[in-house]
């Protein structure tokens, strides 16, 4: 058994996508098997896997997508941020209540998402990179910030997105492109899906081919090594809050476009999940090692068990615990990993 | 002998690679001070750690008040009546005195902790040692000369019979020393046996009854102190036989131009008034004891600490150095002694640490040209002998010679001409060392300027064309090869308080 792991890790392909990565794909598609019979079981016959509920596990999977991407460049320095749930809430809050009260055109909020999202991101990466302060109390701070500054702008309403057939719905195809074809079905095509992997495609050029990537992942491993090597390491760390700020303004778009309302004084709840599906994906805790790809797959995880559950007539609020648990069992599977080696 | 109270018999203790005591003898009697002496690396720490149950011996026999003992911890050789009163404090700052010296055994009434009785037995504790120090007073507020009286009013608390002092004089000013002296007599006179740790000949030949010497891990043997003087200790603590050839002279050219010039260098208490020049193609020494303030110098010249005042020249102009990126800019690489944490970053490869200092100069567009980047690490590898598998390897996968040669490719690749190798064979073994000597032998031939500080005169004084020797943040003496011997160099860096001061003051008027 263990030298047919070897040979299996030993392949080409499998080396080439990183061995846990595959273990995390079979263990995913274990995981829809899974939910797929007990939800037969508890449900009488209903199943987990059908075409409604996929999707609805693949919208849940782009905003989280964007946020874990992003915040997977913050853990590669070995940092972490709390706020990109608040953050993402607050754009679209700001950003949407704009359009609805001050006419502003549906193009213009767009960009303002991921645009307030980078201030945020700024404002984090100045506080951790050059006043050093840590990153875990910082984001804390931005993120009850990010919270209020959602409500005060909005008097603490709720903003409810443009429908499909509204003046502005369009930006909805951005997640999901509905064609209606000639026999009146109507085709969904997931573009929020071409954009996620788009994304990913870019993140991964950043963190593993241009400069900036590299030196996130050296700050990560060893900082004062890379100060001492004469870096200025401030200007690279602020860098990775800003992008992951920046992506969780863009996650924003994608939820106001699978749940249209933003709700004021919320949005904490997704940081964890964000964060567990880019620690199960392989990026570790402590810095210095990062996968894109993984972090990709850990949404779908996240996403499939956020489904997974519902089918199975649960409470969301087990989603909670559930993360929390997938979490800290993650961070446990890496940190006893680091330990052997 | 009945009066003897501690006796350390063939103690044994051996780390990975390291034979750290080798059949070491120690006693201590009632109501003597002993000094324990020896180069850093000698074995003295390690022996008072084993004595106090810090780390477990491998053989030999502890025999404490005619009873053999084995203690597995600290807390057990307290109870036995061994305190050691360490060079760090272990006070607690917010906490006040009465608080510290009773902490984990407080006076209690019924669930309550006495605070009456704790600082009235405190107090007591106090006017036994004829100190004037108030009970109720918060720890931080104290000097670092009376948290250290706390410790020993604790010690004392504690019922002990042998009080072991670890470099007590380092922090303290000439009063304070006075009064320690003077507490230390004290005890002496009731009959505690002490063991006194310093470096600080003068001291030693002021307080102490015996000096027993260490070197290399093994027992050199003990003197009675008013019998010998300091150059027999001296030459007790160098005397050992060196295998390797010395330098005899000078291989850097005489008109070779300064490619460093330090003014006036100062950065907090342990570089005072640092004044030196590097010539092209030198090496020039940096000796001296743990703590003489030689990387803290380094560190304040390549900007990895602020530095309150001082001037820095290179090629002649003055060099704006403020962080280790200025340093870089301006041709200096550092080399320090703790690898792991400030050499490379291990879990990346060996072609990513050799261009971690310069990855700009590897860019293709936004883009790392990894093939460049490849083809330059193995180009520095075969050049060094580097032994490793392949350039995509991990450093830490690496033994601590080959780190230490990627590091000096990094600084290669970054074009420094002035490398300070800070301790550079710390951790490497004998064969390895020998490879890193010659390798920076052949840097200086090539034009590289070097600063090498080692605790290892055998070291100092097979590399170095030049050696400066530093004790307690000051340049204590300065030397050709050609000229330098191991007792000249010991003697500058044991060079004692006010000696330094004369030299300080005539080095100030200098202009």
């Amino acid at each position: 058994m263990k030298i047919r792991i070897e040979r299996f890790r030993a392949l080409r392909p499998v080396r080439a996508v990183g061995f846990s990565r595959v273990v995390l794909t079979l263990v995913l598609i274990l995981l829809c098997l899974l939910f797929q019979a007990l939800s037969a079981i508890v449900n009488h016959g209903s199943v987990f896997l059908t075409y409604e509920r996929l999707i609805s596990a693949v919208n849940y999977g782009y905003f989280i997508g964007f946020m874990a991407l992003g915040v997977t460049f913050v853990i590669a320095t070995g940092g972490i941020d709390f706020s990109i749930g608040s953050v993402m809430f607050a754009a679209g809050l700001i950003s949407g209540y704009c359009f609805r009260h001050y006419g502003f055109p549906m193009a213009a909020c767009l960009v303002m998402c991921p645009l307030i999202g980078m201030v945020f991101g700024l404002v984090n990466g100045f506080l951790v990179s050059y006043v050093r302060l840590p990153s875990f109390i910082t984001s804390l701070g931005l993120m009850q910030i990010a919270k209020s500054v959602g409500s005060l702008f909005t008097r603490t309403q709720n903003v409810s997105w443009p429908g499909e057939s509204e003046a502005g719905g369009w930006f909805r195809s951005l997640a999901n492109l509905k064609i209606t074809l000639s026999g009146g079905r109507v085709l969904n095509i997931p573009t929020g899906m071409i954009l996620l992997i788009a994304v990913a495609v870019l993140c991964s050029v950043v963190l593993h081919k241009t400069r900036a990537g590299r030196y996130m992942l050296h700050l990560g491993s060893n900082r004062e090594a890379v100060h001492l090597s004469g870096v200025d390491t401030r200007r690279w760390e602020i860098l990775a809050y800003v992008i992951c700020g920046t992506l969780a303004g863009f996650a924003a778009i994608f939820y106001v476009s699978c749940y249209t309302t933003v709700l004021p004084g919320k949005g904490d709840t997704f940081n964890n999940e964000a964060i567990a599906a880019c620690v199960m994906g392989g990026t570790s805790m402590a810095g210095g090692l990062a996968s894109i790809l993984g972090t990709l797959i850990g949404t779908q995880m996240i996403a499939v068990m956020q489904e997974g559950i519902l089918a199975m007539g649960l409470s969301i609020s087990f989603q909670y615990a559930l993360t929390a648990l997938i979490l800290i069992s993650a961070v446990i599977a890496d940190i006893s990993s680091r330990r052997r080696n | 002998m009945e009066d003897v109270i501690l006796t350390m018999k063939g103690i044994d203790k051996t780390f990975p690679g390291v034979h750290a005591l080798n059949h070491v003898d120690f006693d201590v009697r009632r109501g003597e001070v002993h000094a324990l002496m020896g180069e850093n690396g000698a074995g003295k720490s390690t022996l008072m750690k084993v004595l106090t149950g810090i780390c477990a011996k491998d053989s030999g026999e502890i025999v404490f008040e005619g009873r053999t003992v084995e203690f597995r911890s600290p807390g057990e050789a307290q109870e036995a009546g061994i305190v050691i009163v360490h060079q760090e404090l272990n006070m607690i700052g917010h906490l006040t005195v009465a608080q510290n010296i009773f902490i984990g055994r407080e006076p209690k009434r019924g669930l309550f902790i006495d605070d009456a009785r704790m600082n009235k037995e405190a107090a007591k504790l106090f006017a036994q040692l004829r100190i004037d120090i108030d009970p109720k007073e918060t720890m931080s507020n104290l000097t670092v000369a009376k948290q250290q009286m706390c410790e020993i009013a604790k010690a004392i608390s504690h019922d002990a019979k042998v009080i072991i002092f670890d470099e007590p004089t380092a922090a303290l000013t000439e009063n304070e020393i006075e009064q320690l002296f003077a507490i230390i007599q004290d005890l002496r006179a009731k009959g505690y046996g002490i063991v006194y740790i310093s470096h600080r000949m003068d001291e030693i030949k002021r307080i102490t009854d015996r000096v027993t010497v260490m070197r290399d891990g093994q027992y050199i043997g003990t003197l009675i102190t008013a019998e010998c003087t300091k150059e027999d200790i001296i030459s007790m603590m160098v005397g050992r036989v060196i295998y390797e050839d010395p330098k005899t002279e000078n291989r850097c050219p005489p008109g070779a131009p300064v490619v460093l010039k330090v003014e006036h260098l100062n950065a907090g208490r342990l570089v005072r008034d640092v004044s030196f020049e590097l010539h092209q193609g030198e090496i020039l020494g940096f000796a001296g004891l743990v703590g003489a303030g030689r990387t803290e110098t380094a560190r304040a010249l390549f900007g990895a600490d602020p530095r309150d005042s001082g001037d820095i020249y290179i090629d002649g102009k003055k060099a704006e150095i403020h962080s280790p990126r200025d340093a870089v800019k301006a041709g200096i690489g550092y080399l320090s002694e703790d690898r792991k944490r400030f050499g490379a970053v291990l879990q990346k490869s060996v072609a990513e640490n050799t261009t971690l200092a310069s990855l700009q100069k590897f860019m293709k567009g936004i883009f790392i040209d990894k093939r460049r980047e490849a083809g330059t690490a193995a180009e520095h590898v075969k050049a060094l002998k580097t032994k490793t598998p392949d350039v995509e390897q991990p450093v830490k996968n690496l033994s601590g010679g080959n780190q230490q040669k990627v590091i000096i490719a990094k600084w290669l690749v970054s074009d420094a001409r002035i490398m300070i190798f800070d301790e550079p064979t710390r951790g490497i073994d004998v064969g390895a060392k020998q490879e890193i000597y010659e390798l920076m032998a052949k840097l200086a031939e090539t034009g590289k300027s070097i600063i090498m500080i080692s605790s290892e005169l055998a070291e100092i004084l097979r590399l170095s064309d030049r050696i400066i020797v530093m004790c307690e943040g000051r340049i204590t003496g300065e030397m050709d090869i050609a000229d330098a011997t191991q007792e000249k160099i010991m003697a500058a860096a044991t060079r004692e308080i006010d000696q330094q001061r004369q030299a300080g003051a005539k080095e100030g008027s200098r202009p």
